[in-house]
């Protein structure tokens, strides 16, 4: 705490917002739902690659990712992602805290952007751990039986960290969906829908239509950023990080828009 | 000082506060009252800068609640008690505000003390009693120990111990020189609490004053027991009081002092059994201000009397 002035700052309302998010059982078990899904899921499938290798074609064989592989439980611990990123928020309308909160910190610019590098700084660490950890996982499954990867490599190593990077925006693009909607409920079967339905959607589309615009569902820009080559009808990595990192920053800067000019 | 200049807070197309305009001084307690609907709530929220005025503005001490430089210390704000968290514990609650406007957590554990929740503090509030609830609530709003105080219907939930307390409590954060803003629909409670109060009705200002001016605005009423009710009662419309009887044996007189119709009573030689002059409560004050203004106005089975 500085001495010399008593003034609000961001360095304080981020104080305050991390206190929030460590004392609420949603974020703490959201974590834990997160490490869980992720490794379990991640090691289940390495596992059952592994069992039934004798029995794969070569065709398959050839084509089989390793890190895409062990990574793939973050297919599923993407939506805990996004629910801790919703709720960091949405809790706040819900409980009515919102309106305590905003009286401890009127400059609803700098709550929300200490919230977001509360949530940021989160969700990176953890993402990049459990990320790291499953991906390891997968290797250490693998070992001996099936073709494995190693963190030496350049692509696979920015693989591993893109696909952390990709869970941390969904949870900002969770919050900052959670600042438009407010509502709870609504805000996760929003982002469910984007994730989940719109994908299903698609496999009814005609083929031309899915080659050019599947690649653009944030889902698809998350198998991108976290494969070591692009797919067919896929964006390249980076691309892919680009993209997401554009829908992020329109998304959270409508809400904060809205933030701004809305009554509490 | 907290000044509301010309507020207008309009809701799509309801209007909650209509051209509000009032100054709440420090050293005394300001009582706010209003039948509920009546836009206190959203006068509170205007002054907290939680929602947007429409037109006017409000100011704590010539500053607009955004451009406080730390609003805990300056501003101390209990509006709905169960609006926090309920996953997070007490102490957790009042930490993060703290942290947040750069308040020693040793602060943290004063008011906890001093609103008698300290052992309930590692709680979660999820678990709390309205009367808890509102004890935390009011730990929050002293933890910047700050010169201006708001409490929207502080009272709701609490025993009447806890209603004693609060009331001692406002007398003494006023005696300190702060400024004590509180919002009630109780007027018996205004009444014990406040020393100036603003009436509203329908988001317009009724009236304003201490609680001595309000009462005396509005006409007392004489209760009569007498011999000859019948005659009592012609001769006192003649004078163009307003009678109503109040049982077999009394009435009620609006209009007249007691002296007025002890001599009338006399002229009239009608023997007197009681004659005692009721001053108007202040709750009657607010009906009769408010009756007018009424959001959800009951219709009263019969005559309302005057007892």
């Amino acid at each position: 705490m500085c001495p010399m002035s008593s003034d609000q700052n961001l360095h304080a309302v981020f104080e305050s917002e991390w206190i929030k998010f460590r004392s609420v059982r949603s974020s703490v078990m959201g974590v834990i739902v997160f490490f869980v899904l992720t490794l379990g899921l991640g090691g289940l499938i390495s596992w059952a690659v592994r069992s039934h290798w004798s029995q794969t074609s070569g065709a398959d064989r050839l084509t089989f990712d390793p890190v895409s592989t062990s990574l793939a439980g973050i297919l599923f611990a993407q939506f805990a992602v996004g629910v801790i990123g919703v709720l960091f928020i949405t809790s706040e309308y819900s409980s009515g805290s919102i309106r305590t909160t905003l009286a401890a910190v009127p400059n609803r610019i700098r709550l929300v952007a200490a919230k977001t590098i509360v949530l940021f700084v989160a969700m990176i660490v953890v993402s990049e751990v459990v990320c790291f950890a499953t991906f390891e996982l997968g290797q250490s499954v693998f070992n001996g039986v099936v073709p494995t990867a190693s963190l030496a490599t350049t692509d696979v190593l920015r693989s591993v960290l893109l696909a952390g990077l990709y869970l941390t925006l969904l949870a900002v693009l969770g919050f900052s969906l959670g600042l438009i909607v407010r509502q709870s409920a609504a805000c996760i079967s929003i982002f469910v829908s984007v994730l989940l339905i719109v994908p299903i959607i698609f496999v009814f589309l005609p083929t031309s239509w899915q080659n050019s615009y599947e690649k653009y569902l944030p889902s698809e820009l998350g198998r991108s950023m976290m494969s070591p080559f692009p797919a067919a009808h896929h964006l390249g990595a980076w691309n892919a990080l680009i993209v997401l990192l554009i829908y992020t920053v329109v998304v959270f800067g409508v809400g904060l828009t809205l933030m701004r000019r809305r009554d509490a | 000082m907290l000044k509301i200049d010309h507020l207008t807070k309009r809701y799509e197309d309801t209007i909650a506060v209509d051209d509000l305009d009032f100054e709440v001084k420090p050293g005394v307690v300001t009582g706010f009252l209003g039948p509920n609907g009546s836009g206190k709530s959203t006068t509170m929220r205007v002054i907290l800068g939680l929602d947007h005025p429409t037109k006017g503005r409000v100011t704590i001490d010539g500053k607009k609640y955004e451009d406080l430089k730390s609003p805990l210390r300056e501003v101390g704000a209990l509006l709905d008690a169960k609006a926090v968290h309920p996953g997070r514990t007490a102490r957790n609650h009042l930490r993060a505000l703290a942290a947040s406007n750069r308040i020693k957590w040793s602060r943290v554990d004063e008011v906890l003390e001093f609103t008698g929740i300290s052992s309930v503090a590692n709680k979660k509030v999820g678990g709390f009693s309205l009367g808890m609830s509102q004890r935390l609530g009011i730990a929050a709003a002293l933890l910047g120990d700050p010169q201006v105080l708001l409490f929207d219907e502080p009272v709701n939930g609490l025993d009447p111990e806890g209603i004693r307390w609060i009331r001692e409590f406002f007398r003494s954060l006023a005696k300190e020189g702060r400024t004590v803003f509180v919002s009630s629909h109780l007027m018996s409670e205004m009444a014990l609490t406040a020393d100036q109060i603003i009436v509203i009705g329908r988001g317009k200002l009724i009236t304003q004053g201490s609680v001595d001016d309000l009462t005396a605005t509005v006409q007392g009423t004489v209760l009569v027991r007498a011999s000859n009710l019948t005659s009592l009662t012609k001769a006192l419309v003649a004078k163009k009081a307003i009678v109503q009887s109040t049982s077999d044996t009394a009435i009620s007189v609006t209009g007249l002092s007691s002296d007025e119709v002890g001599e009338l009573a006399f002229k009239t030689g009608v023997v007197i059994h009681e004659l005692t002059p009721q001053r108007a409560s202040l709750e009657e004050v607010f009906m009769e201000l408010t009756a007018d203004s009424l959001e959800y106005g009951a219709s009263m089975p019969g005559d309302v009397s005057h007892e």
